[in-house]
């Protein structure tokens, strides 16, 4: 009895769910799949053979050499910068239900409704030279403002920007998920700040901390509109390199070999990714 | 003593944020008030209207907005038809695997978004997909599927199955229960979720810039030239505010329906 009518049932669900499926994989996994088969091997008159020469390419020029390493050091100065600055709001919003602290949810959720274009076209009006930024500066006396637009800086200034609610919103909420009660009983056998934080908050927060920090390095990685609006000519980051390859200077396939090693770097944490969101599946 | 120190860090918290996050928004603002803005002055040197009725006279802004609108539309439609059935699948039916299908649309987080893009572009070069609209369309539900399978998948886990085994057992039909009881309970969450792809699909832009070009341009991708060749600054600012000031509106009546842990879930949180 169970089994008949379970039958149909799972059948329906393979069929509603089937759509969304096809979708993801012919529109995401298969391009992926098919820039990394046509990046590593070479169509010649023998058949298909394996090769690495598109990349010795890559490796051979200075300037996209350049451009990784300069992605790559983005990449981790704005993730470090982000949890500099995002942890203590977020530890500050779980403890503190002060109409403060509502504020300042809000405030840090606001870049949300901001997309990455106007963020951008605004940021350059802020902090651009004789901007308000250098005008506000002006005004308490401080002279000698030197605008980061069209330098590294300026990319990491508006990466930032453009993370901190991810970034708050992911934490808080892993730091919510610590009962009350439990910091409460470790105050009351005497426990300090320190040792709440390092024997209670910490071990809560390493999963949608591994989270956060998984998805900005992958997410910063592969932006495209921040760099290529606030930042310099050179060096450039792998997305603006890739617009330049493919649309410039019209060559697919190297825009294609930096798309696929953008995936393969980005790969060691997005696999962390999945991990880390597959264990807690497995919990459940 | 504990809280006043709190309380200190979530005012200069709050002054700093402040200044850092409303301070670009504000210029923009302010700019597109302006019809002179010189430095060293806090605020425009000469205020006035003009600019808004000369921005929406541009032929290419013009004829962008309504791009955007269609593309928007077709999307989010188009989403929904794909994945609404298949979060009522998620949530409600049991079959083998689930909570891996499941969890597979949060593995295309892990993919660098503008490489992605790259990829999808060569393949959409060779079946003459660029620069059409069907091509933007499918570049922009790639960015769609994990929201409106998501939010509606933890909408329907929500309903309230006693509700509706009531209303069977009185004599209800299964289609009337799902119209009656199931579709009232969930609808907050799916308008939310909608409203959130709509929103998201009309000011994406790196997809369509590389798709779109040369024939398809919408209004964000019209914000690209604008902030790059900016001789006058209030077009931009202009289309900034009136792009902007809108999905302000929208999504903090959309707030209500969401709660932050939601969003947080749609990570893998």
């Amino acid at each position: 009895m169970q089994s008949t009518r379970s039958q149909p049932q799972s059948f329906i669900g393979y069929l509603l769910i089937a759509p969304p499926l096809i979708v993801m994989l012919v529109l995401i996994f298969l391009p992926a799949g098919q820039a990394v088969v046509r990046t590593f091997f070479i169509e010649g008159e023998v058949g298909t053979t394996p090769t690495l020469a598109n990349y010795q390419i890559f490796f051979g020029n200075r300037v996209s050499v350049n451009n990784l390493l300069f992605t790559i050091q983005t990449t981790l100065i704005t993730v470090s910068a982000l949890f500099v600055v995002c942890f203590p709001i977020a530890l500050y919003l779980r403890f503190s239900t002060s109409r403060i602290a509502g504020a300042v949810q809000v405030l840090s959720l606001f870049p949300l409704v901001v997309p990455g274009v106007i963020l951008a076209f605004a940021l350059i009006r802020f902090i651009g030279p004789r901007g308000t930024l250098q005008t506000l500066l002006d005004l308490i006396g401080l002279t000698g403002y030197v605008s980061p637009y069209l330098k590294p800086s300026g990319i990491v200034i508006g990466l930032i920007w453009d993370h901190i609610p991810f970034t708050v919103l992911v934490l808080t909420a892993g730091l919510r998920q610590v009962d009350d009660a439990l910091v409460e009983s470790a105050r009351d056998v005497g426990a300090n700040d320190w040792q709440v934080f390092r024997s209670i908050l910490l071990p809560q927060i390493q999963r949608p901390a591994l989270i956060v920090f998984c998805l900005n390095i992958i997410g910063i990685f592969g932006a495209f509109t921040i760099p290529y609006l606030l930042g310099p000519a050179q060096p450039q980051m792998l997305g603006v390199m890739m617009l330049q390859t493919y649309t410039d200077f019209l060559d697919k396939t190297q825009a294609e070999t930096q798309a696929v090693l953008s995936f393969l770097i980005c790969a060691v944490v997005g696999i962390l990714y999945v991990r880390t969101i597959a264990r807690k599946a497995g919990d459940r | 003593m504990k809280t006043l120190r709190r309380e200190a860090f979530g005012i200069v918290t709050l002054v700093v944020l402040g200044i850092v996050i409303l301070g670009p928004m504000a210029t923009v603002t302010l700019w597109a008030f302006a019809e002179r803005w010189r430095y060293p002055s806090l605020v425009p040197t000469v205020w006035g209207l003009s600019y808004w009725s000369e921005t929406f006279g541009r032929a290419d802004i013009l004829s962008a907005l309504p791009v955007s609108l269609a593309l928007s539309l077709t999307v989010t439609a188009l989403a929904a038809i794909i994945c609404l059935p298949a979060a009522y699948a998620f949530a409600r039916l049991k079959f083998r695997g689930r909570q891996f299908l499941l969890l597979s649309f949060l593995a295309t987080n892990a993919f660098p978004r503008f490489g992605l893009y790259v990829s999808i572009a060569v393949v959409f070069f060779r079946l003459n997909l660029v620069g059409t609209f069907a091509g933007v369309v499918l570049i922009q539900l790639v960015n769609t599927l994990l929201t409106m399978i998501w939010i509606p998948t933890s909408a329907f886990g929500n309903v309230d199955r006693a509700l509706e085994e009531a209303a069977l057992d009185v004599g209800a039909s299964p289609f009337r229960v799902f119209v009656q009881i199931t579709l009232p309970m969930v609808f907050p969450a799916l308008a939310a979720a909608l409203l959130l792809t709509f929103i998201s699909t009309f000011y994406e832009a790196q997809g369509a810039l590389l798709i779109g070009v040369p024939n398809i341009r919408t209004m964000p991708v019209i914000m690209y030239t604008l902030t790059n060749n900016a001789v006058v600054v209030q077009y931009g600012a202009v289309i900034s505010l009136a792009l902007w000031l809108p999905s302000l509106l929208l999504l903090s009546l959309a707030q209500r329906f969401l709660r932050g842990n939601t969003v947080a879930q749609g990570f893998g949180v």
